[in-house]
């Protein structure tokens, strides 16, 4: 049978579907193609084992079932042998090897049919003769006994046969007859035999040859046959074998599927949890999604609907780590975990929410970085205390730590958040759709934009109120001056942060850190300003030996501010490009830490070599180096003067009279200005702080060398030092005056202290110079609408401080000259004599010799200090104001006067002047005018002198009554301008 | 300056120029040890509270300039000081040996009370010193002073002269020796205490009595 018609028929029948649909029942397939396939191919294996007998068509064998009918079918198989030529090696003559393409089969059946031909007879011949006669007793003999014996029993016949009268002859006859019969026969068949004989034999040889040959053939057959059989065996048992293994693999398949499916539903935790572990967000979600959908399919399994609402917990846990994962982000942002987080909550659908949870949590991170920050400052923490208690309980010494380590983790953050921002605008921008379909999605993508840049403010100033909670607990005045610039150098750091973190010029802080700062300030300067009075109360008013070079830009102090004293500088230009050339630099090298993974901008800080430039990033002082060019640093840094001090006042052109309490004022300046580097913003609020420093010294100089100012003072004091005066004495409402020292020694032979005051004015003068030096740099830091405060200050106050050394050297001046014995010799001059005299009056002589004793005693002081001529003459300035208010006293005591005694007052007062510029080297001697027209007036006319009395206020109403009373002889005129003088009183 | 304070010190940094004395103020007083330190022009000024057997005073330190040409800038301050510090170096002769002058400054400028505390400084360069301890300390008995070893750079000893010097200032005024109620003492009470020196007065204006008018 055909191989192909075999399984095409025994398919059929042998594996009905019934049987697929049984495996169905157990295990679902999803789809059909887990099914088999060919249709033909739907055997039941269990139909085949079925209890079924089966008869062989072939070998009538009897099965018990069709499987093994199936099986043994196969024995049968046979497979055309039409191509397959048989060799039979037989010795065979010519004409029988033409035979050997004989089917075996039809060999066989010719040769049976040969066999069961029937009989012939042999008609071989004997002699002619005996043949008739012997032919004609054959043919006498009945037929019938050629009937074969099995059918013919002859005796019986022949007996039947005999006569009925029974007589011997005719019997012997007839057995003659039969004999002779049977004799014929019998040669003929013994004729006949051996007539045939060779024949027989011929033919039986052949018959055995056939013989032989049929059994080889048969054998060979057999083997012909063996050979197909295991042929077929090997053949087509097998491949049906594995067809069948296959099938049974391919059902195990699918079962093993379904286990699989099983066991992945069930190790979905497991393997959720890895793939989080390996940060694998998305896929994590993915599978928990699937394996959600897979159970959902296969809910029919028992196991699965109870594995469904697990899958749901194994959701939320995983949502939860993801939520962890996200908060993590807040402080380290990594871009790549945060790609895969979101992939993740976008195939959650949960983008927004995502984003609201992740504000959240900044929110959040903010409030723990601050907390976490300062914690490790403050001894037994609870977990419930609260942010501004926990700053109030920072140890003093330790907050500038605190608050840098405060900065830095709020910096974390914001870096993490600014990440964040970047990050969304890289990659919505490259995944913008147009798409229709997608308008939701932009919505929520535009959403989410619009959150991220309210977020940057807002979690600004969620960390600024963080600061300012922190600043405002600590109380700021107290620090110590480093600590409190590192601060402000923190907090200007952050503002800077802020600048780059969200545009913000994070006024709230600015606010905070100027109000700080001032007050700050403030307390700084009130110290200052106590140990200034210190300074002043314990000042000896000694001439500090520093060279005559000396200036402000010696001290260390103002180091730095070297090069805005250069004169060719257009400072204001140069400051401004160079600063705005800083904030840009700023920004940029600000937002390198925000790109940077491990370093943040406030760890300067903590680097303890730090200066307060690096700090502030201001530029170092690289003019120093050029400068020291032309002098060499020893010199520079001993500014102090080595020289002996120069004797003649004369030579001095210039000398620098300086107190210590002068160079303490200068290097407390120094530092002010110090300040004002690190706080532009108030730079006049330090300025004017300052302007206090000088205001005070002035206060105190006044203060101390006027108190003992015997004489009136209303001519000593010009209007702009009386209005300064003024301003300046409420200096007292804040801070005591210093008391006034006892242990300066004032004699005689001092001048009264003369050198003290001069030590004390021209200290103070040579202040206000260093703070003119410095009034172009205070210009070039303050606002534009803030000079002229500046301004002011420099016109009513620095310019104004020279007027001093009136009122000071006249309390000097007026003791030296002893005005109550001159007077006295005065009036004992008489001044009716009728002729000019030729000698001047003895008081002159008098006074004369207190000028020159003066003059020494001036001599002894400049040995002591450097005396320039301003000094000197302003010095003698004074003795000659004196000289003229007394000698004006002193007329004005005459009752009496001729033109004679007038007279004689110009020759008393030339000759004094004579010798006064001789004795002070004053040329013209000043004031002169005042003794002068006072003792001229008398020769004016009437109308002249009403006009003199009215106008000229600076003579006393006592000193013109005596005028009047001298120059008027008519008594009514007399009345008229006393009245005159009266009124102006009045009218003043 | 807010702080209140018992008793007010008024002190005395002096020595030869280069011995320390503004290094061990600046020690005192908080700020960082500078190697390249400018010579004092005049005198510095810096003061601080410290705590004595319980009673918080303040310690208000004159440093001088130690350079001869600034003696006349300088005495002004040595008036009614209660104590002094005396520096010398250790690594330099010259320093131990105008000592002797210093302390003849100190006794006749000063109060003669003065409670003064010699201090061999820069005790961390002992390779190269010159005045060994035990002279020094016989230097300090000859003359009834107080003796300690310091480094303003390394800060040993230096807190420890301030306070000793205070410590004996103060236990003098508890055994009367010392008067903080006379002019000059160098001691005042503080705003912390009842007892307050009244306020300096201030010698008022008199009226001139010169008839001259100017
Ligand atoms: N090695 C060392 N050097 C010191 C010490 N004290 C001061 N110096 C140095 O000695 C020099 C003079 O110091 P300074 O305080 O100006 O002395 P002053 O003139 O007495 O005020 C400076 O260079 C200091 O750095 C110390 O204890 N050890
Ligand atoms: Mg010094």
């Amino acid at each position: 049978m055909d191989f192909a018609e075999f399984i095409k028929q025994e398919r059929l029948e042998e594996f009905p579907p019934a049987w697929i649909a049984d495996v169905k029942g157990e295990f679902v397939f999803e789809n059909e193609n887990y099914q088999i396939k060919t249709e033909d191919l739907s055997i039941d294996y269990k139909d085949l084992i079925k209890e079924a007998k089966r008869l062989c068509i072939v070998c009538n064998k009897v099965f018990s079932n069709s499987y093994s009918y199936l099986v043994h079918n196969i024995d049968h198989l046979t497979i055309p042998l039409d191509k397959l030529n048989i060799e039979v090696p037989l010795q065979q003559n010519d004409s029988q090897k033409q035979q050997l393409h004989y089917s075996c089969v039809n060999m066989l059946t010719e040769e049976m049919d040969n066999r069961h031909g029937p009989p012939g007879v042999n008609s071989r011949s004997l002699t002619a003769a005996q043949s008739a006669a012997e032919l004609e007793v054959l043919k006498e003999i009945e037929n019938v006994y050629f009937t074969p014996p099995s059918e013919f029993n002859a005796a019986r016949y022949a007996l039947e046969h005999v006569p009925s009268y029974t007589n011997c002859d005719e019997i012997e006859q007839m057995f003659t007859k039969l004999k002779r019969q049977q004799q014929v026969v019998s040669g003929k068949a013994l004729h006949l035999i051996s007539q045939q004989r060779d024949n027989c034999d011929r033919e039986f040889g052949e018959i055995q040859n056939i013989r032989q040959q049929l059994s080889e053939t048969l054998s060979t057959c057999k083997k012909a046959r063996e050979k197909l059989r295991s042929a077929s065996n090997h053949l087509t048992i097998s491949t049906f074998v594995i067809l069948a293994n296959v099938r049974k693999r391919q059902i195990i398949k699918s079962v093993l599927k379904s286990l699989d499916l099983l066991r992945s539903l069930r190790s979905v935790e497991k393997d959720v949890a890895e793939l989080i572990t390996k940060k694998q967000y998305f896929e994590a979600i993915e599978l928990i999604m699937q394996s959600k959908k897979a159970a959902s399919n296969n809910k029919e399994y028992k196991c699965i609907a109870d594995l469904a609402s697990r899958l749901q917990d194994t959701l939320d846990m995983t949502e939860e780590k993801l939520d962890s994962v996200l908060s993590s982000m807040c402080y380290n942002f990594d871009p790549i975990v945060f790609a895969k987080l979101k992939s993740a909550y976008d195939l959650l659908g949960k983008t927004q929410a995502a984003m609201e949870q992740l504000h959240m949590h900044y929110s959040s991170a903010v409030n723990e970085s601050a907390f976490e920050a300062v914690k490790p400052f403050v001894d037994n923490v609870s977990m419930e205390t609260k942010f501004q208690e926990l700053c109030r309980s920072v140890p003093t010494t330790k907050a500038p730590l605190c608050l840098l380590n405060l900065c830095e983790k709020l910096f974390l953050v914001m870096r993490s958040y600014y990440l964040l921002v970047n990050w969304y605008s890289k990659h919505e921008e490259s995944s913008m759709v147009t798409n229709v379909f997608d308008i939701e999605k932009n919505v929520s993508r535009e959403y989410i934009k619009q959150k991220l840049k309210g977020g940057l403010i807002r979690i600004w100033n969620d960390v600024q109120g963080k600061v300012s909670t922190f600043l405002k607990s600590l109380g700021l005045e107290e620090y110590p001056f480093e600590k409190f610039i590192q601060m402000l150098g923190i907090l200007r750091k952050l503002t800077q942060v802020a600048e780059v973190f969200c545009g913000d010029t994070s006024d709230l802080l600015r606010d905070f850190i100027k109000t700080q700062s001032v007050s700050y300030i403030k307390n700084y300067h009130k110290g200052r300003m106590e140990e200034l009075k210190l300074f002043l109360e314990n000042e000896g008013w000694e001439q500090c030996p520093v060279k005559s070079t000396f200036t402000l830009l010696n001290l260390q102090e103002f180091k730095q501010f070297k090069r805005y004293f250069k004169p060719k500088n257009d400072i204001g230009t140069s400051s401004q490009s160079s600063s705005s050339v800083h904030s840009l630099d700023n920004s940029v090298y600000i937002s390198k830490y925000f790109n940077e993974t491990t370093r943040t901008p406030f760890e300067m800080f903590r680097n303890e070599n730090v200066t307060n430039d690096d700090i502030f990033g201001l530029e170092p002082e690289s003019e120093v180096s050029e400068e020291s060019d032309d002098e060499p640093e020893e010199l520079k840094r001993d500014f102090v003067d080595d020289a002996d001090v120069q004797n003649s006042p004369s030579k001095v052109a210039h000398s620098v009279i300086v107190t210590n309490t002068t160079l303490s004022v200068l290097r407390n300046c120094g530092q002010y200005l110090q300040i004002t580097r690190y706080l532009p913003q108030i730079a006049l609020e330090v300025i004017m702080l300052m302007n206090q420093l000088f205001d005070y010294y002035f206060f105190t100089v006044h203060l101390f060398f006027t108190s003992d100012l015997d004489v009136a003072s209303s001519t000593l004091y010009t209007s702009k030092l009386n209005l300064l005066l003024k301003r300046i004495s409420n200096i007292e409402d804040s801070f005591s005056s210093p008391s006034i020292p006892e242990h300066l020694e004032k004699t005689e032979a001092n001048l009264h202290g003369l050198s003290e005051r001069i030590v004390g004015v021209e200290s103070i003068v040579f202040l206000a110079k260093q703070f003119e030096i410095l009034q172009p740099y205070l210009e070039s830091i303050v606002a534009q609408h803030q000079r002229m405060i500046l301004e002011h200050f420099r016109d009513n106050t620095l310019a104004v401080v020279g007027d001093l050394r009136m009122p000071v050297y006249m309390a000097s001046a007026s003791k030296a000259l002893d005005a109550r014995s001159a007077l006295i010799a005065m009036s004992q001059v008489r001044w009716d004599v009728k002729t000019v005299a030729e000698e001047h009056s003895a008081y002159v002589d008098m006074i004369v010799r207190k000028i020159q004793v003066f003059a020494l005693r001036l001599e002894n002081i400049s040995q002591k200090i450097t005396l320039n001529v301003d000094i000197v003459n302003a010095v003698w300035g004074m003795v000659a104001k004196f000289i003229v208010h007394l000698l004006v006293e002193g007329f004005s005591n005459a009752s009496k006067c001729s033109n004679g005694g007038r007279g004689l007052m110009q020759l008393d007062y030339r000759q004094l002047f004579v010798k006064l510029e001789k004795i002070s080297g004053l040329k013209p001697i000043p004031y002169q005018d005042y003794v002068d027209r006072y003792v001229k007036a008398y020769y004016l006319p009437r109308n002249e002198l009403e006009e003199f009395v009215r106008d000229r206020v600076e003579y006393s109403n006592k000193h013109l009554i005596a005028l009047i009373t001298c120059a008027c002889e008519n008594k009514r005129d007399r009345q008229a301008l006393s009245s005159a003088v009266e009124g102006r009183e009045a009218a003043m | 300056m807010s702080e209140s304070y018992e008793y007010l010190f008024k002190f005395l940094v002096i020595g030869s120029a280069g011995t320390g004395k503004s290094s061990l103020l600046n020690n005192f007083i908080g700020n960082k040890f500078k190697e390249d330190r400018c010579h004092t022009i005049g005198v510095e000024f810096g003061s601080k509270i410290v705590n004595i057997g319980g009673k918080s005073t303040k310690l208000q330190i004159w440093d001088t300039a130690g350079q001869e040409r600034f003696r006349s800038v300088t005495r002004s301050y040595y008036r009614g000081a209660a104590g002094a510090l005396l520096v010398y170096d250790v690594t330099s002769r010259d320093s131990f040996n105008a000592l002797a002058n210093w302390l003849r400054d100190a006794r006749t400028l000063a109060s003669p009370n003065i409670v003064i505390l010699l201090v061999g400084n820069k005790k961390d360069l002992e390779e190269s010193r010159e005045v060994t301890f035990t002279e020094a300390s016989q230097f300090a008995q000859d003359n009834e002073l107080m003796f300690l070893e310091t480094s303003a750079k390394t800060g040993e000893n230096v807190e420890e002269a301030f306070l000793k010097c205070s410590k004996t200032i103060l236990a003098k005024i508890e055994t009367g020796e010392l008067d903080p109620e006379r002019i000059g003492s160098g001691i005042q009470y503080g705003t912390g205490t009842s007892k307050r020196l009244g306020a300096p007065k201030r010698p008022t204006r008199t009226p001139s009595d010169c008839a001259c008018r100017v």
